[in-house]
């Protein structure tokens, strides 16, 4: 257990950033709200891109831009800040067609919320059984 | 509520007890000989500016490494914008429809 702790203590970024996806998780499966849902969703891409990030890191390293005056400076890796702008441009994309299709439901169902739309669609249903 | 959220309780401390214990066995953060620091980034680092003439080594990587990378991520931007145009759009001919 102490060695655990330590451990823990010595990778706290990757620490907190499971710690972020597993909020993120939580709020997605525990929540009926479709916006809490996807706030959800930004939670764990955050906390994806906050691991990342951290991985990329080197402790007193200095930012990965060439400065001539020094040129023997250990720089952090450039690689996950440049795969995590990808990454970022992606969860916008997701974001912003999850809201519209959350509008489009808004105004099918005047509701925002999963469990209520899936209750109007099976009432639905039945009435067109009816007929 | 309570009767669905504490199943999803139950599963999530599992989850996490599981990644916790994946977050202790990695290397330790921000050392300089991780594998993550690997050949990649070496050469990314070492030939930047002789290769690209960019002195901002995420620029480098971005535009000019990884240029295939960045074009089709703006042809998903692209599409995620035109999605949304038509999600809505939609929606406003069946509005004056009525």
């Amino acid at each position: 257990m102490r060695v655990l702790l330590d451990e823990l203590m010595v990778n706290y970024p990757y620490f907190a950033a499971m710690i972020l996806f597993i909020i993120g998780a939580f709020t997605v499966l525990t929540r009926s709200n479709l916006f809490k849902k996807l706030i959800g969703i930004n939670i764990m891409e955050s906390a994806i891109f906050l691991m990342f990030i951290a991985a990329g890191n080197i402790r007193g390293g200095a930012v990965p831009i060439l400065d001539e005056a020094n040129p023997q400076t250990v720089c952090i890796n450039p690689l996950p800040s440049a795969l995590m702008l990808t990454g970022i441009v992606v969860s916008v994309s997701v974001t912003a067609f999850a809201l519209a299709l959350i509008i489009r439901l808004h105004q099918s169902y005047g509701t925002t919320d999963a469990r209520r739309i899936a209750e109007l669609r099976k009432r639905w249903h039945a009435n067109e059984g009816n007929h | 509520m309570r009767l669905r959220t504490l199943p999803m309780l139950l599963i999530l401390l599992l989850v996490a007890y599981v990644v916790v214990v994946a977050v202790t066995e990695l290397p330790p953060y921000g050392i300089a000989g991780n594998p993550v620091h690997n050949q990649v980034s070496q050469r990314y680092i070492e030939s930047a500016w002789e290769e690209t003439g960019v002195l901002n080594m995420i620029t480098a990587v971005v535009l000019d490494y990884r240029a295939y990378d960045t074009m089709f991520e703006t042809i998903v931007l692209f599409t995620a914008v035109l999605a949304v145009i038509i999600t809505l759009k939609t929606t406003e001919r069946e509005g004056d429809g009525k």
